[in-house]
């Protein structure tokens, strides 16, 4: 990836601030943010690096949270303590990882750089 | 280390993880005791057992925070500490008084020890974590009175910086709440009134400046970024903190006879207190991600990083799932509780004592950081305890869900007994991984002995 630009950078923090924020206190809301970014965002940069992931790591989220405990609450039964045991645990734990990768992004979003790897300076 | 009575810390910091072992092996024989009843009965009953668990906790984690103290204030202040032979001299007082304490709990029935330590002159025993004989609670404030005295004067002649004056102001805060353990009216509202003034105020209060300072001072060091950027950073944690959980405080007196209003203020003002959690948490990893150096600790920087994650967890995400009244209601006092209890305190108190040991005790050897080897011991250690405390909490949390579902929320209850039978399954797989966590703590231990290579700082630490 080619060095970026302040104004690269901004939108790069955004963006992940818009995933964080879909992940805890708007969703829905912050994930049409993340689409609405896309759009000001070109090809090979940070800014649509951290959008991709925002909305990535969003719809498996959406996925893994949703989808996976509706399918415990329909197989379990809604009645069954046991049902509330996995659910429970599972969305607390999950949720918290997906907002742990979110916040960590946010930070590399912050100095510029993809989750894993450091962008050339 | 910059300063020679640094050394005293290293004191403090070996007696606090000695005392760790032992609330580790105590948590061990109550797990047992969970599934059999008469494990070590009628030698060490689960009240007693109970009673040095969470006793050993609280003196070792003081031990922690007072060795962090004497080790980092010297150095933010640019002096020596004011008097070490003070220091050392409330050291052993703090040990013995401590270990005759808990041995009082193990050889003496409860009321045989209150009889002969005279609790009847100022009756101040017989509630949890506070079921320290009265002369012990003295001998604490003396010994903490001491150590503010001594720490205090160290700051107030020596450079002031915010690291300094947030710990200060955290250990202060600590000794001027326990003065509470002696308030103890015979109005049972009164009582668990005040009682949460030393418990909710220490750990969601006083301690989390304490916290902040200690990972703040590690972060400096081992990330070499700039002072001013750490420092704004702990001004905002401490003041959400307080902000937080001072009103916070009503969290617990939804339940305990005061008024109605306590629900709101307490649901309202303690769904905030993840928020100062959630802000450590991106100030660690922001800080290491802009780091300008690469220090050779790399225990001391997973260790901190650690701290940040497991506290949010514990006490940030695991507390506010409880934290609402109208859920409290149903879950108070389940193993809902005791999730939350011991991934909070793991997260945030154990971990930044074992962070700034982490960081400090190479150098109060003489060593930038521990050789390659120890650290690789040390890093599997952090991983081991890190990872069994998440599944003892998981775990807890299962059980609790459980035991809130068929005691509470079920239209048919069943009683309390009956339900713990239930959850025996969960018990079981928590004292299997509380033996991992063992383990952990045991490996812990012996990276402290292993031999290596020294490793060298590529350029001196600057403050």
């Amino acid at each position: 990836m080619r060095g970026r630009s302040r104004s690269e950078v901004q939108r790069a923090s955004r963006a992940a601030l818009a995933s964080l924020l879909n992940l805890t206190f708007l969703p829905v809301i912050g994930f049409i943010w993340l689409l609405w970014l896309y759009h000001q965002t070109s090809e090979g940069r940070i800014d649509r690096y951290h959008v991709r992931l925002g909305i990535g790591l969003n719809l498996m989220a959406a996925v893994a949270l949703l989808l996976a405990t509706g399918l415990m609450i329909w197989l379990g039964g809604w009645q069954s303590p046991w049902t509330w045991v996995y659910v429970i645990s599972y969305f607390t734990l999950v949720h918290s990882l997906f907002i742990l990768i979110a916040t960590w992004a946010m930070v590399r979003a912050w100095s510029g750089d993809r989750l894993t790897r450091r962008a050339p300076r | 280390m910059k300063y020679q009575s640094q050394s005293v810390a290293k004191l403090y910091f070996v007696a606090a993880i000695g005392l760790f072992v032992g609330q580790i092996l105590f948590g061990l024989i109550m797990g047992l005791q969970y599934v059999v009843g008469d494990f070590l009965f009628p030698a060490i009953p689960f009240n007693v057992a109970r009673m040095v668990h969470t006793n050993l906790l609280i003196v070792w984690l003081l031990f922690g925070f007072m060795g962090a103290a004497y080790y980092l204030v010297p150095e933010e202040s640019e002096r020596e500490l004011f008097a070490p032979w003070l220091a050392r001299l409330m050291f052993w007082i703090f040990l013995i008084a401590g270990a005759l304490t808990i041995v009082g709990y193990l050889l003496l029935s409860y009321s045989d020890l209150a009889r002969l330590t005279m609790n009847d002159m100022l009756p101040t025993m017989g509630r949890e974590f506070l079921e320290q004989p009265t002369i012990t609670k003295l001998g604490i404030v003396v010994v903490a009175l001491a150590f503010l005295f001594n720490i205090g004067m160290t700051v107030l002649t020596g450079r002031k910086t915010v690291i300094n004056l947030v710990m200060l102001t955290g250990l202060t805060g600590l000794a001027v709440l326990f003065l509470f353990s002696f308030y103890n009216p015979d109005n049972v509202v009164k009582d668990k009134y005040f009682w949460w003034w030393v418990v909710h105020l220490w750990v969601e209060g006083v301690w989390e400046l304490i916290l902040g300072s200690i990972l703040a001072f590690v972060l400096i060091r081992i990330t070499g970024v700039d002072r001013e950027v750490i420092e704004k950073w702990l001004y905002i944690i401490i003041a959400m903190s307080l902000i937080t959980g001072l009103v916070g405080t009503g969290h617990h007196y939804f339940w305990i006879g005061t008024p109605g209003y306590w629900q709101w203020l307490g649901s309202v003002f303690s769904a905030m207190e993840p928020i100062p959690f959630f802000m450590m948490t991106v100030f660690a990893f922001n800080m290491v991600n802009k780091r300008r150096r690469e220090h050779p600790n790399k225990a001391a920087t997973l260790w901190v990083l650690g701290t940040s994650v497991m506290a949010f967890l514990g006490a940030g995400v695991w507390g506010f799932l409880h934290t609402l009244a109208p859920v409290n209601y149903y879950t108070h006092g389940t193993q809902i509780t005791a999730a939350h209890g011991h991934m909070a305190f793991y997260g945030a108190y154990v971990m930044v004592v074992l962070s700034i040991i982490s960081y400090a005790m190479p150098i109060l050897r003489g060593q930038p950081a521990a050789n390659e080897k120890a650290q690789v011991m040390e890093m599997w250690s952090f991983w081991l305890m890190t990872v069994s405390m998440v599944f003892i909490t998981l775990f807890l949390t299962a059980a609790g869900i459980l035991q809130v579902y068929l005691q509470r929320y079920s239209d048919s209850p069943l009683p309390f007994m009956v339900v713990q039978d239930k959850l025996a399954l969960f018990y079981w797989l928590r004292e299997l991984t509380g033996l991992v966590f063992l383990v952990g703590l045991v490996l812990y231990v012996m990276s402290f002995f292993a031999k290596g290579e020294t490793v060298t700082l590529a350029e001196p630490e600057t403050a």
